[in-house]
């Protein structure tokens, strides 16, 4: 089965690349934070720095770690599940189902250990060094804390990620090798799937955790004598609730699909074709929801923080938003790059498909618009899933500052944020239909 | 032949519905099938006679409704999933109409791979064997994509038959071939059974490829509608049409 996987690899090598490049940027992001826990355990350095340490590596290396652990399983779901074909010919030729699950798994530790390990050495090495200069120029620590290489963080996050990806992959394998044994592409039966019930239990776990912390900012920590309570509670709730949201983005699009079929021939089709592959459209969805959340409510909060902060803070205050607008803009970019990642992922599954539809007469500007229209879809419904999302930060938190459930300032972002992230998203699909459809038409 | 000899493939009282209630579809009715070792057997009838449900239920693939499916005398229909994957790669050939051959593996590998499945060190003089039977020797170290649509069925024939098998099962082995390679194809399926003694069962629409068979079975609605016996391609091709105007008469 080694061997198989081996050889599997070596000839889609071009397709696992979107598995790859997101396991090493999930290393870089996490690899980056990691280490200022490891810091903070070693000992040696003033209790003040090390509570700042592990507020930095746990809170919003956590955040990160998040994201990133959702992009890597969304990745490898979305890789495995397009090749239904191939894993319905094995099992038809008598693999059995452990055989073919196993296949996966082994591929996929195959592709991601070597980035995973890549990726938080240089986390490690690179990001964590400047993340900690920038955390010393704010003097969110002394210079007590230097920076020393993490190397049982770096294999830590090595092994999450790893782990993470093997769960994916088991989930997927066990998705793939359901029911009868079939040669058949199974993507007209896609996406009248029902999600699993582990999904909508994780959902249900992560949007109730996010709104419940968002009604302790309210009640509980608008009142504590320390104004950075309330941030620790309200900071990322908008992000627990846009993970929950992405976990069932199958049935947001089939909801969402059905609203919008009602208009042009144009959004009719690509309408059905959200919904019929809802599931594969998930793997695109999912990122935008993600990056939407995290990047309004932090840049928001940070708002809100600025004007609403009691005098006496101005040195801490400078520092902690310098470092939230790190924070967000490294997010920001690693999502984005997911969004850009995932586009490419699914468009180069339907390559036969569009080339399909340039045999039955289709120009290549008539398959890029379908594509594009595609792409407006999915970047409308991820954006407004994702200022939703954003709510359940920057509702608690300006109740807790005082501004009231409107923050006072700040209201062009959502609709810069959406403008960028649709702009993004058709750009990603451009690309990506692009390099599907360069190649001549052939039957 | 020996006449305590189970038939290679055998069904008893096949059927097989999908759906319930007033939607449910009845693809086979009630068929009564056995294939000896050694024959070449053509399965004829239009679209929706049942055909591919008969292939997918003998093959082991999907579970009869009704009815019983036995494989060289063993009854297989209630095996479950792992037995009936181990019987598909050690006791059934399989030959599609769009190949399917690995696109990773090369010509050589992909005729080995059923073996490797069943965790077997593959036969290197045997595969080489193989390949020089279906007239690709040389082209061992080949990818498919290097091959031709009728090289890559010779090469799918080769793997069929690499597990020794009780019985191979066609599905319009020749439906994505030119009518060359698809002559050459019939004669590789021909050569098997008569000297290598393989028990063959193909579905096709031609009647040239029926023709090439013992014998030819037609299904209409699920059901065994005829059977001729040293079959012709004219033969052949005035029973289907007689078979369709059966079904319009139906209808």
């Amino acid at each position: 089965m080694r061997t198989l996987a081996l050889r599997s690899l070596r000839h889609r090598a071009s397709g696992f690349t979107a598995t790859v490049v997101s396991v090493l940027l999930a290393g870089v992001l996490m690899g980056s934070f990691t280490p200022l826990l490891q810091r903070a355990f070693a000992g040696g350095i003033p209790s003040t720095d090390r509570q700042t340490l592990i507020v930095m590596g746990a809170v919003v290396g956590g955040i990160g770690m998040l994201i990133a652990l959702f992009a890597v399983t969304s990745t490898v779901g979305v890789t495995i599940a397009q090749r239904d074909v191939e894993t319905g010919l094995l099992r038809t030729l008598g693999a059995t189902r452990s055989q073919v699950r196993r296949l996966v798994r082994v591929e996929t530790l195959l592709v991601t250990a070597l980035a995973a390990a890549t990726g938080s050495l240089v986390g490690a090495l690179v990001g964590n060094r400047a993340l900690l200069a920038g955390m010393h120029r704010g003097n969110l620590v002394t210079a007590s804390v230097s920076y020393r290489p993490g190397w049982v963080a770096a294999a830590a996050t090595t092994i999450a990620l790893v782990v993470a990806a093997l769960v994916a992959a088991g989930v997927a394998g066990h998705r793939a090798t359901r029911g009868t044994p079939s040669i058949v592409p199974g993507e007209e039966s896609r996406g009248s799937e029902r999600i699993a019930w582990w999904r909508w239990l994780l959902a249900v776990a992560l949007v109730g955790y996010g709104i419940t912390m968002g009604i302790i900012t309210v009640t509980v920590s608008r009142y504590a004598p320390d104004p950075y309570d309330s941030m620790s509670t309200a900071g990322s709730d908008a992000l627990l609730v846009g993970l929950g949201l992405a976990v069932i983005c199958p049935a947001l699009l089939r909801g969402f699909a059905r609203i919008a079929s009602a208009t042009s021939p144009a959004a009719h089709l690509a309408s059905h074709n959200l919904r019929r592959r809802s599931q594969l459209f998930a793997g695109v969805l999912g990122p935008v929801i993600v990056l939407t959340s995290a990047v309004v409510s932090t840049v928001i909060l940070v708002g809100i923080d600025r004007r609403t902060l009691p005098p006496g803070h101005g040195a801490d205050e400078r520092a902690i938003n310098t470092l939230n607008d790190v924070v967000v803009g490294m997010i920001a970019l690693f999502a984005a790059i997911m969004v850009v990642n995932s586009f490419a992922a699914v468009i180069v599954h339907r390559r036969h498909e569009l080339q399909r539809l340039r045999l039955l007469g289709a120009d290549r500007h008539q398959v890029h618009a379908s594509v594009v229209t595609e792409s407006v879809y999915v970047g409308i419904l991820g954006v407004a899933v994702g200022l939703v999302a954003s709510l359940a930060t920057i509702v608690p938190f300006g109740i807790a500052r005082g501004e009231g459930v409107v923050p006072d300032g700040g209201l062009w972002l959502p609709w810069a944020v959406a403008a960028a992230v649709l702009a993004l998203t058709t750009a990603a699909a451009r690309i990506a239909v692009g390099r599907a459809t360069r190649e001549q038409a052939l039957p | 032949m020996d006449r305590h000899t189970p038939p290679a493939l055998e069904v008893q009282g096949l059927t097989r519905m999908y759906g319930v209630g007033a939607a449910a579809v009845d693809a086979l009715r009630g068929i009564d099938l056995a294939f000896d070792t050694g024959s070449f057997t053509a399965v004829m009838g239009p679209s929706g006679s049942g055909k591919s449900t008969f292939l997918n239920c003998a093959g082991a693939l999907e579970i009869p409704t009704y009815g019983r499916v036995l494989v060289g005398g063993q009854d297989v229909t209630d095996l479950d999933d792992a037995c009936r994957a181990r019987l598909r790669r050690e006791r059934i050939g399989f030959v599609f109409q769009d190949f399917h051959l690995v696109p990773y593996l090369t010509a050589a590998q992909n005729v080995e791979l059923p073996a490797r499945l069943s965790g077997r060190r593959p036969d290197r003089r045997r595969i080489a064997a193989l390949l020089d039977l279906v007239g690709l020797a040389d082209r061992a170290r080949h990818l498919p994509s290097e091959l031709s649509g009728g090289q890559q069925q010779r090469v799918a024939i080769a793997r069929a038959l690499s597990i020794d098998p009780a019985v191979v099962l066609a599905d319009e082995p020749t439906g994505a071939l030119d009518t060359r390679s698809a002559a050459d194809v019939l004669s590789l399926l021909r050569a098997t059974v008569t000297d290598q003694g393989a028990t063959v069962v193909m579905v096709t629409h031609d009647p040239i490829a029926a023709a090439r068979a013992d014998r030819v079975i037609f299904l209409v609605d699920g059901r065994v509608a005829g059977r001729m016996e040293h079959p012709t391609a004219d033969a052949v091709a005035a029973q289907m049409s007689h078979l369709d105007e059966l079904v319009e008469v139906r209808a």
